[in-house]
């Protein structure tokens, strides 16, 4: 069948050129950095990015220290007790974020209730968020790896999941909303694959997204 | 004879026996069929079979029940769909 993915034993060989795997890299990146930086509540984690500035010092409360809790803990639980008392945001995705493509990759849970939605939102967006991030991260650390590249179990399910990360964000900026349209990309790029047109070049990273996506998951282990 | 009205005592939802909701995951033209059956395989634990008739129901009909249990489980089962970039939703069972 071919394709860029190769199964050896219990790791998969990646045999994209360095240049490819670059891109890829990137677009992974860029996906995470859509995922820090929207919504009010979403100063940047804990876990997020070393490099950004420190936190505010706090003085260190003593029976915390007796207890053995750290202080992201506590920050933690104040940030939630403090989260309570404001009112249910139950505004659904399409209108919570200004980018569509953030709204599909955090979608409304509830369909019938828009108060059910907001509540796990509330308890869950803040997790969804950082494991993505991790993921996306684990995913592009790999990729940034030299010749050659072999993925263990773990970075090759990140590659995965990151990969319709990238393609759901790559769709939604094409306009693709239905199976149609998704075919359609197909049959536009064989009329026109040498053109230039932004939405052209992007419609034929996304097909070669799909391609190595397809290859990928052939070769893991169910 | 006018029916004795019986009010339904009102009751906390916790005291309930917690079941009755169901996954839902719905189709989008991103999704590869291959990656929705491989989650359905790797998350669930489904064979192959189950794995695929699903993921052929969320293609061809639009959706599919993916799991059935309690509202927690439910949720979790949502949040994990979500982590794999599926479109999934949960409810009550009717």
């Amino acid at each position: 069948m071919g394709g860029p993915f190769k199964r050896t034993g219990d790791r998969v060989l990646v045999m994209l050129a360095a240049p490819e795997r670059a891109v890829l890299a990137q677009l992974l990146a860029d996906v995470r950095t859509m995922l820090a930086a929207e919504g009010p509540d979403d100063a940047p984690a804990a876990d997020d990015d070393p490099a950004s500035a420190p936190a505010p010092a706090r003085e260190r409360d003593p029976l915390a220290d007796l207890v053995g809790v750290d202080d992201d803990w506590l920050a933690a639980v104040t940030a939630g007790a403090g989260r309570e008392e404001e009112p249910l945001d139950e505004r659904p995705a399409s209108e919570r974020f200004e980018d569509p493509a953030v709204a599909r990759l955090l979608p409304d849970a509830n369909r019938e209730d828009p108060k059910v939605s907001a509540e796990f939102r509330r308890l869950t967006e803040a997790g969804l968020r950082s494991r993505k991030r991790a993921t996306l991260d684990r995913a592009g650390a790999a990729l940034r790896r030299p010749d050659p590249v072999v993925l263990d179990a773990d970075e090759a399910q990140a590659l995965l999941k990151g990969l319709t990360d990238v393609r759901l964000v790559l769709a939604e900026r094409l306009g693709l909303r239905t199976d149609q349209d998704a075919e359609m990309i197909h049959a536009v790029l064989s009329g026109m694959s040498d053109s230039e047109e932004p939405w052209v070049v992007m419609a034929g990273l996304y097909d070669e997204l799909t391609w190595w996506q397809e290859s990928l998951v052939r070769e893991l282990p169910r | 004879m006018a029916p004795v009205e019986l009010e339904q005592p009102e009751v906390e939802e916790s005291l309930l026996l917690d079941s009755g909701w169901v996954t839902i995951v719905w189709n989008d033209p991103v999704n590869l069929m291959s990656y929705v059956s491989y989650v359905f395989q790797t998350y669930f634990g489904y064979p192959e079979s189950k794995a695929k008739k699903l993921m052929l129901d969320v293609h061809e009909k639009g959706r599919a029940v993916v799991s059935k249990g309690g509202r927690e489980e439910m949720e979790r089962d949502t949040e994990a769909m979500h982590e794999f970039g599926l479109w999934a939703t949960f409810q009550r069972d009717r």
